[in-house]
């Protein structure tokens, strides 16, 4: 179910009309395609109104012989790529490309030789007057045979995505972390036995693919377009039967979950996946695309009362690099999420779900999976105190100080030790005092980073004096 | 609505490629069902089935229909063979919640495989019900567990487990409610405390015209000793009752025993060897009577125009307290003081207790019948240091 088609309906001398078949796949097409080209427009017209389908559906043409799908991950872009073999004559040859109920770019097209490449020549492009979705190559070629030739555009509607699991350990020391790829086709086009490469990194575009292929010649107006979407439901019928093809594609499949390779490529980096995929217009596709044993991570606990409230957040930490047997590649970002094995015959507990970031080689990763009811902090003000009062030479208070003593209750109810980052904000000149270890983030900001056993319980507290009015110096 | 989850596997299916996905094969049973509920934002659901595979890729298709499955969460691991048989890719047909996996397995086998996903609408809910003894020293705690089924989902023997306890295994169709008792725990020891909190109660009851009552709770430690203390207590709804004796109903019949209804309250989330206090009603038999008797502003410091900016304050407060009953009661008073102050004498130092920087309370015994001439009082004189006006009360 190719919408996008190439119709090889040139002919040299009597200029637009009458095909001349010199060519011997012409000789197979049904006779009534055989008149002059008015006649196949009215008939296309006919199908369109009809069935609403790809512009021409009725006619066996070149067939694509690769598809290499590019799909960019930041925008709504792919970079399709496909090869056909054609027959020119020596001459002015015209082909005709159209691509109606699909999301692809008009102005991204480009037709290339890659066999006789000397010989052969893109004169120009028209996009004919009172049609959309179509245009004409005039090719002039001074060889006379077969010639394969690529096309490249630009498409929107494919998309994907990465996602990860990560199974921790019981003690939630070490876990499985595992990556999958997404692709999912509303372009209005099946792609088969495409090669998929996946690119991570933000390209910048001026104008949406969407709206350029809603568009449907260069510089008509464009609409805005909802993102992803394609030419409306697919009918079960047709996706039916493109899956009928992808099933037919995987046979050929080896029994192993296959390869992706990995590369980096300027600021952006690309996952080619081995082999071929078929993914109808419809359908999505998952591929698992790494599984890593045995990652080591540290189960962390977070409170800053300004972000959370009473809330105490929990985070899996781990670094993307070698030693921690990542580290080959930058995640791109996605949906994690993170269970605990609980029983001898793994079993999970349902630990949390959050989105990553893109994590380059080597950055430290925190998922943030919610808050735990099972880790506990509680800060009192156990006292406060004003002192030092300067005044005016009205008599007015120009200048006082503060100290407040602060009491933080923790626990940990959990059968697993735990490591718990208490941040509190100050501000104004103040000076801290206190008996625990803490560590400045920032002018405004301390944190305070406790280990606790299980089920352990522990109290610090800290002096906090601030001077304000004239007090203050900073 | 009707409601399908089921798993088809089309190992032959691939050949007629024009009717793909016609699910012509042997549905398998679920073998065992897992339920956790342990995190209260999502319902973790793992089931295991057996399955038939051809040598080579199998393609595994799971659908569901009316049941509340978050589709991007379902998983699916091999047990059996877990090192050899391997899930290839996952596919997802437009417009229907179904997806297909494919399956290499290198023999014909059969495999026990496991279907994690997290299901929305079964939720959980805690209840307690507790019968206090009639001396109000100790209760017996039943802890319930309510589940809700409104996923779509029939779960038959699953295997239900909270994050605490062992699991237990049950049947709940859709839209059904099942409760069931999940801890009992017999002589808990309780307290029970009555607090009258200066903030929120009158001062005087001879000016108030109904009788004041003091509210009473039931507190509850989470420990060991208290036969508790092995997991967090969840929150949930709280009822009371305490045990009475029923009159017989006839003349000659024996007394029987019954309960009277004390009251409810919604308990708190309690870590371990925290008390869950629940506030489950009045006491009118202990009467609280406080009064100011000195407010006197010291250390006065006037501006230019003679304004006062700055001064200290001298404050003396009385309590008096009656206790009406036959038995000793425990009452917490608490009181609140904005700002910076310091207490200068208190008559009953041992039962103070600063609770924060804005908050000290006196934990009491009252006697029984203290009450007239033999009535508790207390006594404390505070002063509040270079008080402008704008002192916080709380933080």
């Amino acid at each position: 179910m190719n919408s996008a088609k190439i119709l090889n309906a040139h002919a040299g001398k009597v200029g637009r009309g009458v095909l001349t078949a010199p060519w011997p796949w012409a000789m197979s097409w049904p006779g009534a395609l055989r008149t002059a080209r008015p006649t196949i427009i009215v008939a296309v017209a006919l199908l369109v109104v009809l069935t609403g389908h790809a512009r021409i559906s009725v006619v066996t043409l070149p067939d694509r012989d690769t598809v290499q799908l590019t799909i960019y991950n930041s925008a709504d872009l792919t970079l399709v790529k496909e090869t056909r073999h054609l027959t020119f004559k020596k001459g002015i040859n015209k082909l005709e490309f159209s691509w109606a109920n699909t999301l692809i770019d008009p102005t991204s097209l480009e037709l290339r030789p890659l066999t006789h490449a000397d010989e052969v020549e893109v004169q120009d492009v028209s996009f004919p007057a009172r049609v959309t979705n179509t245009l004409e190559w005039r090719i002039n070629s001074e060889f006379a045979g077969d010639v394969v030739v690529e096309i490249r555009y630009f498409t929107s509607g494919i998309s994907w995505s990465a996602d990860y699991v990560a199974e921790a350990s019981r003690d939630e020391r070490l876990m499985d972390f595992s990556g999958a790829v997404r692709v999912t086709n509303n372009s209005g086009e099946d792609y088969e036995n495409a090669q998929v490469r996946l690119v991570v990194g933000v390209i910048r575009l001026v104008q949406e693919i969407a709206d350029l292929a809603r568009a449907g010649k260069p510089g008509m107006p464009t609409t805005h377009a909802l993102r992803h979407e394609a030419a409306g439901p697919v009918p079960a019928a047709k996706a039916m039967r493109a899956f009928g093809a992808m099933m037919e594609a995987d046979k050929l499949a080896e029994n192993r979950p296959r390869e992706i390779v990995r590369e980096g490529v300027s600021e952006y980096f690309m996952y080619t996946v081995e082999g071929r995929d078929t993914i109808p217009n419809g359908w999505s596709k998952r591929l698992p695309s790494f599984k890593t044993p045995a990652v080591p991570i540290t189960s962390y606990y977070k409170f800053e009362k300004e972000r959370w409230g009473d809330r105490v957040m929990r985070y899996y930490q781990f670094t993307n690099s070698l030693a921690n047997k990542l580290g080959r590649e930058p995640l791109p970002n996605g949906d994690v999420k993170a269970f605990r094995f609980v029983s001898d015959d793994s079993l999970y507990a349902f630990v949390g779900r959050t989105s990553v970031k893109y994590i380059p080689i080597n950055e430290f990763v925190e998922l943030e999976l919610g808050n735990d009811l099972e880790v506990s902090v509680k800060p009192v003000l156990m006292d406060w105190q004003k002192t030092e009062l300067q005044f005016n030479q009205n008599g007015n208070v120009i200048g006082w100080t503060t100290k407040e003593t602060w009491e933080i209750e923790v626990q940990n109810s959990k059968d697993i030790p735990v490591v718990l980052d208490i941040r509190r904000n100050f501000s104004g000149d103040w000076t801290l005092t206190t008996q625990a270890k803490y560590e400045n983030v920032d002018r405004t900001k301390v944190k305070f980073v406790v280990p606790l056993a299980p089920r352990a319980k522990q109290k610090f507290s800290y002096e906090l004096v601030t001077r304000h009015g004239t007090n203050a110096t900073r | 609505m009707k409601r399908i989850l089921c798993l088809a596997i089309a190992g032959v299916l691939a050949g007629s490629a024009a009717h793909a996905r016609v699910k012509l094969v042997a549905l398998p049973e679920r073998a065992r069902v897992v339920v956790s509920l342990n995190n209260p934002d999502a319902t973790l659901v793992e089931e295991e089935r057996l399955i038939t595979l051809q040598k080579g890729v199998n393609k595994v298709d799971f659908s569901w229909r009316g049941v509340n499955i978050d589709g991007t969460s379902i998983q699916v691991r091999a047990l059996s063979h877990p090192n050899d048989v391997k899930v290839l890719n996952t596919s997802y047909p437009p417009n229907e919640n179904a997806l297909v996996w494919e399956i290499s397995s290198p023999a014909a086998q059969e495999e026990r495989v496991r279907i994690s996903y997290l299901l929305s609408g079964l939720t959980r809910e805690v209840t307690y019900r507790a019968v206090a003894e009639p001396n109000e020293k100790s209760m017996t705690l039943r802890n319930y567990l309510r589940l809700h089924n409104n996923s779509g989902e029939d779960l038959t023997d699953a295997e239900v487990s909270v994050g605490y306890g062992s699991s237990f295994k049950k049947t709940i169709a859709h839209e059904e409610v099942l409760e069931m008792l999940s801890e009992r725990i017999a002589d808990l020891p309780i307290r029970k405390v009555l607090t009258w909190d200066s903030a929120s109660l009158p001062w005087d009851p001879e000016y108030q015209k109904s009788t004041v009552g003091i509210p009473l709770s039931y507190v509850v430690t989470n420990d060991k000793p208290s036969k508790l203390g092995l997991h967090t207590m969840l929150p949930g709804k709280v009822r009371i009752f305490i045990k009475t004796k029923d009159q017989p109903l006839q003349e000659g019949e024996q007394a029987s025993e019954g309960v009277a209804f004390t009251g409810e309250d919604w308990a708190q989330l309690t870590p371990v060897d925290r008390e869950m206090k629940l506030f489950i009603g009045q006491s009118r038999d202990v009467k609280v009577t406080q009064r100011k008797t000195k407010d006197d502003k010291t250390n006065l410091r006037r501006n230019n125009q003679n304004n006062i900016v700055l001064h200290d304050t001298d404050e003396i407060y009385k309590v008096e307290i009656e206790n009406f009953k036959k038995e000793p009661v425990n009452l917490t008073v608490v009181e609140h003081v904005p700002g910076y102050w310091k207490m200068i004498e208190n008559s009953h130092a041992a039962q103070f207790r600063k609770k924060d920087a804005f908050t000290f309370e006196y934990n009491l015994t009252l006697p029984a019948e203290s009450n007239g001439d033999k009535k508790t009082t207390v006594t404390f004189n505070l002063t509040r240091l270079n008080v402008q006006g704008n002192e916080p009360s709380s933080f």
